[in-house]
């Protein structure tokens, strides 16, 4: 910065900030409204159940909404760093969004725990960390189904967005890793009324079954129009399908349908001995109780589990030194590189230096559509 | 009034070093939305092309730069290119488009083209491009906000020279008033086109920077909502002044910023109202300001000096000889509006050097007679001849050319502009300099040129004392004689005058009269349609009337006074 | 492609088109009388569709209240533009509909239906009194632009009233027909079936009756219909009131072939608004023709290269502004 009366009275007044503050501030960057909204939604909602406070620090959330646009992202990331000087920022739960942040929080030196699918690349960006899975790791969970189902060809259809941009490029690595031959590639818009001609199509190649890159509500249309045409193969989705609502719209016609997602999804389905029951448990016991029945759903969990993260790296930061310095924000990148089996909702989280996503299969479960139900299938 | 340029010239130098490092970002995007709307400001508020898809410039070259990362020069060229050939190529078919079709229109390759920016495999998809370069010779933030503001000083700095000159008087005048231009000679699709690729460049030089100075791009800000909210920026602020584009940028950006902080803050429930709450603000500010929160401030229209005493009448110069072949010969003219003959085999001639009055009552086929003369219509059959050239399908503007001249019976003047500058739109052909000279300001001698004609022509009107008056504060009949003014800037032989004299009071007439009088001793030929009798009868050395679409009579007034005929026509209904 | 492939891929584009062309007599009728381009009829789509759907579900939907908010806003506007006992002509009709909400059998799909016309309907007028009449000298653009503005004002109520998903209706029918190889389903042909009948009630609406005939004088002369006694201000509610049912039809009819959710509309809208232009904003019948010709070059164009879906519709549609823009120039030259 070049030396000016202005800057200089913005130092004493940041300094006079700094020590009024004996709390930890942590930004949020969700996508609540704009077509990510059925997903922001669940990211939003777990706010309600985070710590007021860790290892005696009280914690500030300063929770923004980037309506699901890159642009809007950036902005809110800059002030989040440059004027509420937060210690982290959680999010953004878009993967562009977190594309575009990821330079900005590493110039700061602000750890930054990615929300969407996004593979963090410690060496050129060590303070960005991501809870959410690998797609890779989703993807090959429902491709394993396939095989196992003597699936040989495979048709996508998903979203012209960002979102299925991503699933297909799983697909696409998951259907070569696993002998089976994509044939199609039909997109659609999430705001359509029909995708009958995309239907169409898939039928005219005779998949074998169908993978979806989409999410929320509009995923229902190309299951209840193959369906209505007499397709018989399977329909495969991602966790973006799995909610409630997904049911709720489709009816009857989406019975059948099978997706991967986060274990917390499926929480009381889960296995007794698994570790991750009684987490994702008392969360969603806490946001149902909140939100209705009809409210479970993945995203919420990789808010918590950003938060868990923190709070497991926390205590050792404030060793080193107190929340809004420099050498608070490195102190807690180094302990959350550190994490070790820390049980979350969805998943169990080991980072090191060359991995800041620590998720391994067993954050990934399989779940089908029975009689109006998310089930889980083992 | 400080000029919006030298603003934005202050902000340049003065904003990086000072501004906290948040407001640095903040305020390079009001320069980036200000550099796009300065070219809509062009485009639409003064133009009137309404473009719903200018963030598609931004994104061809944000594109462009982002591919070339690693060579910003060529980069900027080639987004600046193929933003530009884009223009070009869209503009042969948006410079024939009109009103609502063009804002479809827009909307169509908005859409058309944030789908391909994520579609097209080899511009990476929705999820876009990261770790761009930051601009050459100024890697941090605060220089490259220095570096935007000085290209939002250019790029209005340009504008302003561009309305100050030849081409700005015509694109005013593309704005619903398009036939007249083409009466003075103004190619109005060619400029249409042109300042179309123009507003397009400026979204594309905003889109080259917004790719280095964010480093990151992706579809979504080239899609329909930034468009519409470029258009919000340029109503909000006052879309027919380039303040407007600056101040409507500084509004929407910083407003969005506010407001995402803001109302979390009140309602506690951050994603739900940010959008709600700022399309509210632009409902209520458009009822308030509906031509912008420009409008609102005190007005300092920038009055420029008056002449101490207005100079004398320049001498007429004497155009052609009088007699010999006719200067606009209209042989058997018939034009039919589906079953309806308005013109039926009807001739007429106009020497140099002569006075001829078209006259006849209500529906008689005068103007469209006029017209056809004017080029506006084709006949249905017959032949003009102007100036001895059979003319075919020859558009207005090209008559304008060859030295015909035309008022409207409907006064047709930019009634915001100042009569000088209505005035020297009708000296349009004497000038050659186009829309890049203009911006360049090497324009100037030319440019004194035309205005020195225009004021030469007020004068020769009687009103070298309004030139600084806007057109619209004149009087009707006032109003009449600044067409005449205008059409005399164009040095016509021949001066279709459409009903001069209505809303003239005596004197006024007195003086127009004479003016003519005037204009037919330097040998102009002039062919008036008129309802004034005794004005037309006093000035007039042949009377040609019609009715019912054909030539009842012609001659020298005292002998058509004298016919039956026309006593017919006019006295017929009463008798 | 072979026969069946296309006859299918035609019923689709019939069955959208449908909808887009009641979209698009809505804005024409909103256009003529007001010369506002009426953006947000997508979004009052949505919220017709997703209140039907909350009424189905037993439940009071939010529109209700926001319809109460509107009427009361109208009368304090009234009232501030110093009206008085006429102000209070705002709240008859939202009161009523209240009531029938609150102690009707809304979840009857029978009740549901209709209530949910009733309760989007009256969003026309209140939305023209509060948005555009303070407005109505403003240039063309001034109006889009108020009319985009107020687009995302209401997708913004959708989503705050009925959270992010998507929801469905009620069949009318569950009836499926076997035609050769096709299958038509009831509710695709009820939408056909509906959106002509309604058309041709609403020629005959124009046609025949008093109010009608107003309408149409105000469209064609402003000045004139205003000389003869016709109240702009009625007419243009009148208007409005027309466009929203048309809207809150639509939507109810295609939230029982596909979901819709808040931010469903605006794409729907603005699909009507392409085929009101291709009807040069005047025609009926060319607006249908342009209606079907949307639906169906979208559900070929996803056909044939899905990804690149809107590149071709919107491609396909510049030659025909251009044929349009050319002709209307033709007949509408300004002399």
């Amino acid at each position: 910065m070049r030396p000016s009366l202005f800057a200089a009275v913005a130092v004493v007044a940041s300094l006079a900030a700094a020590g009024a503050q004996a709390q930890i501030r942590i930004g949020a960057i969700l996508s609540i409204s704009g077509p990510g909204a059925a997903m922001g939604v669940g990211y939003k909602g777990a706010f309600d159940f985070l710590p007021a406070e860790v290892a005696g620090q009280k914690i500030e959330y300063i929770v923004r909404d980037d309506a699901t646009d890159a642009q809007t992202a950036y902005t809110i990331a800059q002030k989040l760093i440059a004027e509420d000087h937060v210690d982290a920022i959680i999010g953004p739960s878009l993967y562009s969004s977190d594309v575009a942040v990821q330079p900005l929080a590493n110039d700061a030196h602000v750890p930054m725990i990615a929300m969407a699918p996004l593979v963090p690349v410690p060496e050129k960006f060590p303070y960005s960390f991501a809870v959410a899975q690998p797609l890779s790791l989703m993807v090959a969970a429902v491709f394993r189904h396939m095989q196992a189902a003597g699936v040989k060809t495979v048709g996508f259809i998903g979203f012209s967005d960002g979102w299925g941009d991503q699933v297909h490029a799983a697909t696409v690595t998951a259907a070569a890793a696993g002998g089976i031959a994509l044939v199609a590639d039909e997109r659609y818009a999430r705001a359509d009324t029909t995708v009958q001609a995309q239907a169409l199509r898939l039928i005219a190649l005779h998949p074998d079954a169908v993978m979806m890159g989409n999410s929320a509500t509009p995923a229902v249309l190309p299951v209840v129009a193959l369906r209505r045409l007499g397709y018989r193969g399977g329909i495969y989705g991602n966790h973006g399908i799995v909610s409630p609502a997904f049911i709720r719209v489709g009816g009857a016609p989406v019975d059948g349908v099978i997706a991967d997602t986060s274990p917390v999804a499926v929480y009381d389905q889960l296995p007794d001995g698994n570790p991750i029951k009684p987490v994702a448990s008392e969360l969603m016991a806490a946001y149902t109780k909140k939100f209705g029945p009809a409210s479970v759903n993945p995203f919420a969990g990789y808010s918590y589990d950003a938060m868990l993260l923190l709070a497991n790296a926390i205590p050792a930061a404030l060793k080193v030194a107190p929340p809004g310095t420099d050498a608070f924000r490195m102190a807690l990148r180094d302990a959350m590189e550190h994490t070790h089996e820390l049980v979350g909702v969805s998943g169990i989280y080991n980072m090191s230096a060359t991995d800041h996503n620590g998720q391994d299969a067993r954050a990934a479960v399989l779940v089908e559509v029975r009689h109006g139900e998310w089930t889980a299938i083992h | 009034m400080i000029r919006p340029a030298v603003l934005a010239l202050a902000a340049a130098l003065i904003l990086p070093p000072l501004l906290p490092p948040f407001y640095v970002t903040l305020a390079a995007y009001v320069g980036l939305a200000a550099i796009v709307a300065t070219g809509l400001v062009l485009l639409t508020g003064i133009s009137g092309q309404t473009s719903f898809g200018q963030a598609s410039f931004v994104g061809i070259a944000a594109y462009a730069a982002a591919l070339l990362d690693g060579r910003p020069f060529t980069g900027l060229l080639a987004g600046l290119a193929a933003a530009g050939v884009v223009a070009w190529l869209l503009g042969f078919i948006t410079a024939r488009l009109s009103g609502h079709f063009l804002a479809l229109c827009s909307v169509a390759w908005g859409l058309s083209f944030y789908s391909l920016f994520g579609t097209l495999p080899w511009l990476h998809g929705f999820n876009g491009i990261g770790g761009i370069a930051a601009l050459p010779f100024a890697p941090g933030p605060r220089a490259g906000l220095a570096v935007v503001w000085a290209v939002v000083a250019l790029g209005l700095w340009g504008a302003q020279n561009l309305l100050d000159s030849r081409s700005g008087r015509a694109l005013r005048a593309l704005n619903g008033a398009r036939l007249m231009a083409e009466s003075m000679g103004v190619d109005t699709v060619r400029l249409a086109r042109g300042v179309f690729v123009l507003a397009a460049l400026y979204a594309a030089a905003a889109g080259f920077l917004f790719a280095h100075v964010q480093r990151f791009i992706s579809p979504t800000p080239f899609g329909l909502t930034a468009s519409i909210e470029y258009l919000f920026m340029i109503i909000l602020g006052g879309a027919d002044r380039l303040a407007g584009a600056l101040l409507g940028a500084v509004l929407v950006v910083v407003l969005r910023d506010a407001l995402t902080d803001w109302v979390p803050r009140l309602t506690g429930a951050p994603g739900s109202y940010e959008a709600m709450a700022f399309s509210l603000l632009v409902i209520v500010m458009l009822h308030h300001a509906p031509r912008g929160v420009l409008s609102l401030l005190p007005q300092g229209r920038a009055a420029a000096p008056r002449p101490a005493a207005p100079p004398p009448p320049p001498p007429v110069q004497p155009i052609a000889a009088a007699g010999g072949e006719p200067v606009l010969l209209l042989d058997r003219i018939s034009r039919r509006f589906g079953g309806l003959a308005a013109n039926q085999d009807v001739s007429l001639a106009v020497h140099a050097g002569e006075i001829v009055a078209l006259i006849g009552p209500n529906g008689a086929g005068k103007s469209t007679l006029f017209n056809i003369a004017s080029g506006v219509l084709p006949p249905s059959a017959g032949s003009v001849r102007l100036f001895g050239r059979v003319l075919g399908a020859l558009p207005a503007r090209r008559r304008a050319a060859l030295g015909l001249a035309r008022t409207f019976q409907h006064v047709r003047l930019l009634q915001g502009e100042t009569v000088r500058d209505n005035i020297a739109l009708g000296a349009h052909l004497a000038g050659r300099a186009g829309m890049l000279r203009a911006l360049l300001r090497l324009d100037r001698a030319e440019e004194a040129r035309l205005r020195a004609a225009a004021e030469a022509a007020a004068a020769r009107v009687g009103l070298a004392d309004r030139l600084d008056t806007p057109a619209g504060d004149l009087p009707l009949g006032q109003q009449r004689i600044v067409e005449i003014a205008r059409a005399l800037c164009l040095t016509p032989r021949l001066l279709l005058l459409d009903e001069p004299a209505a809303g003239l009071r005596h004197l006024e007439k007195e003086r127009l009269a004479d003016l003519l009088r005037q204009l037919r001793a330097s040998g102009m030929a002039v062919l008036l349609v008129e309802h004034d009798m005794g004005f037309v009868m006093r000035l007039a050395d042949r009377v040609v009337v019609m009715d019912f679409g054909q030539t009842i009579a012609a001659g020298p007034p005292a002998q058509v006074r004298a016919d039956p005929a026309v006593r017919d026509a006019y006295l017929g209904g009463v008798a | 492609m072979n026969l069946f492939v296309l006859l299918t891929l035609l019923q689709d584009g019939l069955t959208t088109g449908a909808i887009y062309l009641l979209l698009a007599v809505g804005l024409l009728i909103v256009f003529s009388v007001t010369r506002v381009i009426f953006v947000p009829q997508g979004d009052l789509l949505a919220l017709a569709a997703l209140t039907v759907a909350q009424l189905e579900a037993g439940s009071v939907p939010g529109t209700l209240w926001l319809l109460d908010a509107l009427a009361v806003l109208a009368v304090l506007a009234d009232l501030l533009a110093g009206s008085r006992w006429r102000a209070l002509r705002w709240l008859p009709v939202p009161a009523l509909v209240t009531l029938a909400t609150l102690f009707g059998p809304r979840a009857a799909a029978w009740y549901a239906m209709p209530l949910g016309l009733a309760i989007i309907t009256p969003f026309g007028p209140l939305l023209w009194r509060l948005v555009f009449r303070r407005a109505a000298g403003a240039t063309m653009l001034t109006l889009l632009i108020l009319a985009m503005a107020l687009h995302f004002v209401l997708e913004g109520a959708g989503m705050v009233l009925f959270g992010p998903d998507g929801a469905a209706t009620a069949p009318l029918t569950e009836a499926a027909f076997a035609v050769g190889p096709l299958t038509l389903s009831g509710q695709s042909l009820a939408v056909v079936g509906l959106c002509a009948a309604l058309v041709a009630l609403l020629r005959w609406f124009f046609g025949a009756t008093i109010e009608g005939k107003a309408l149409r004088a105000a469209a064609s002369d402003r000045l004139g219909a205003r000389l003869v006694g016709i109240d702009a201000a009625r007419s243009g509610g009148l208007a409005f009131a027309l466009a929203a049912f048309v809207a809150a039809l639509s939507g109810v009819l295609i939230a029982a072939l596909t979901p819709i959710g808040y931010d469903t509309g605006f794409a729907i809208g603005l699909k009507g608004f392409v085929a009101a232009i291709v009807g040069g904003l005047v025609s009926y019948p060319a607006a249908a023709a342009g209606a079907v010709l949307v639906g169906v070059l979208e559900s070929l164009g996803s056909f044939w290269a899905s990804a690149y879906r809107d590149v071709i519709v919107y491609a396909l549609l510049v030659p025909v502004l251009l044929l349009l823009s050319w002709r209307g120039r033709r007949a509408g030259e300004e002399t």
